[in-house]
């Protein structure tokens, strides 16, 4: 990640917890530059849908610092927040409103508004500017919802876990939408999903959560480059793999070994042997980035 | 931006207002009926005798009436904003937030307001057709508290759908009884003359709890 480049949001050792109990991340520090599509990725309950609240000032953070556009979260003021496009995870909206009556509701507020990005989207889903969004089908609904966000214009996008709920046909034509309209814009996104196949398409960067912590914090592609699987045929028991500390997520399954490291191939084959293991079957795989966020978070 | 979200609140008002304003206009029709009806009967110097000497003012059908009429439209207006969290959208509008749930209230009141004045002049057009100016303002400022008891069931049910915890939505809730409790007490006419003042500044403090709802919703406390 480009630590030169400006920040659009800057996080700062925040700390969070379910009420006094359980802590959700402690020491939360991370920054998304401009320009740049962020992924927050992380299993159920490691507080991606938290952090966006923080930032969209719904929850006030325990401890640490959070900035948009250089102002305080705690305050943003409505010139900042008109630079923001918000997407609700379940892609809410007015429903109560017609697709119309949204469109210019929204137009009002927002002195980029682009009316044909919007009108273009919604030709798509064949519908009439008089259809009520609430009897539109959940995928129709999250259209409407980009619609409304590309139509704003807006410098940084934050959109919230917007495959939830979508058919692949729809998560593709909100990626492809999505992706060509941050590009061609230099926007800035900051997402959360728990489709990781999806963001593969989309990301350049990437975070990934564990429970409590950032586990790894990169450019996807270099994350792809240097992060591998390895499998091995082996008699070894596999805590002999796990008590050494050597590789993450070793796992066995019959035979087969199979682990994950940032460490190259070389260095891989000498830590082996040290353990007096046998590397001759040593292959490196392939991986996608839904393989490196099992093999860095685990399968449980 | 102000013509923008006063649309959003009609739009989600609107049935409801229109019922409401249907169902005002028939009780207080219905009411001037009746007073018609035994006008008819007896003579319109009966029904001054009755108002006089019985305390009966012929609008009892109306009591209930706005205290029904500020709780739906409150429900109307703000159970969709808290259904799927939809406030957060409300909240991200680049519009200073104090003024815009000011804005919010206060397309509810003038709703209602219009609602209570159109069935208070259907009430107070035909009683000065009939009755004396004095006559006539004893009915109106009988219903009076009524009106304001419809204020203070909208300015509780807006700051119950608004507020995130279901403890604090229940000492809401049990406070708006309470509080709407002491409008219906006394069934004499007139009995709250003297505590207009009082009311009228009670009802306008209550719009405090939506805002105090709203800045609970900002810090997280949402069950």
């Amino acid at each position: 990640m480009n630590r030169n480049s400006e920040s659009v949001i800057s996080v700062k050792n925040l700390t969070q917890r379910y009420g006094t109990g359980r802590v959700i991340y402690s020491d939360l520090s991370f920054e998304v530059p401009k320009g740049r599509i962020l992924g927050l990725l992380g299993k159920n309950g490691t507080g991606k849908t938290t952090t966006i609240n923080i930032l969209m000032g719904y929850l006030r953070p325990q401890k640490g610092e959070c900035r948009i556009f250089g102002e305080n979260i705690t305050g943003l003021s409505p010139a900042t927040r008109a630079r923001i496009a918000l997407l609700i995870e379940g892609h809410v909206q007015y429903s109560f409103m017609t697709i119309g009556q949204i469109e210019r509701f929204y137009s009002s507020f927002y002195p980029k508004w682009n009316r044909d990005a919007y009108y273009e989207l919604m030709a798509k889903l064949h519908v009439s500017p008089g259809q009520k969004i609430s009897s539109m089908s959940c995928g129709q609904r999250s259209q409407v919802a980009l619609g409304l966000i590309l139509a704003q214009n807006a410098d940084l996008l934050v959109l919230d876990d917007f495959s939830l709920g979508l058919d692949p046909g729809y998560r593709r034509l909100f990626i492809d939408y999505l992706r060509e309209f941050a590009k061609a814009e230099e926007k800035t996104v900051f997402m959360t999903s728990h489709i990781i196949q999806d963001l593969e398409r989309l990301i350049d960067d990437c975070i990934m959560l564990d429970y409590g912590k950032i586990l790894t914090q990169m450019p996807v592609d270099e994350l792809l480059r240097d992060f591998s699987r390895y499998t091995l045929p082996t008699d070894a028991p596999v805590e002999k793999f796990t008590e050494s500390g050597l590789f993450i997520n070793p796992g066995k399954i019959k035979n087969e070994l199979e682990f994950y490291t940032f460490k190259p191939l070389d260095e891989v084959r000498s830590q082996l042997s040290t353990l007096g293991v046998d590397v001759s079957g040593l292959e490196r795989r392939e991986m996608s980035l839904e393989d490196a966020f099992i093999g860095l978070t685990g399968k449980y | 931006m102000e013509k923008a979200l006063i649309f959003k609140e009609w739009v989600k008002t609107r049935m409801v207002f229109f019922i409401s304003l249907a169902l005002a206009v028939c009780v207080a029709l219905y009411a001037v009926l009746m007073m018609k009806r035994l006008i008819e009967l007896k003579g319109v110097d009966h029904l001054w005798l009755i108002m006089l000497l019985k305390d009966n003012s012929f609008i009892d059908i109306i009591k209930y009436v706005p205290l029904v009429i500020g709780l739906a439209l409150g429900v109307a207006q703000m159970a969709p904003e808290m259904a799927q969290k939809r406030l957060k959208l409300t909240l991200h509008l680049p519009y200073p937030q104090g003024k815009l749930v000011g804005l919010m209230l206060l397309t509810g009141l003038v709703e209602l307001l219009v609602i209570f004045v159109i069935q208070a002049l259907i009430i107070g057009i035909y009683d000065a057709s009939v009755l004396p100016s004095e006559l006539v303002w004893r009915v109106m400022l009988t219903t009076l508290p009524w009106y304001f008891a419809g204020f203070t069931a909208y300015l509780f049910v807006t700051s119950i759908c608004l507020e995130g915890t279901w403890a604090r939505r229940v000492i809401l809730a049990l406070l708006g009884i309470a509080v709407l409790m002491i409008f219906f007490l006394q069934p004499a006419l007139e009995a709250y003359n003297g505590m207009m003042l009082i009311i009228l500044i009670t009802t306008l403090l209550l719009t405090i709890l939506s805002f105090g709802s709203i800045a609970r919703f900002k810090e997280g406390r949402q069950d």
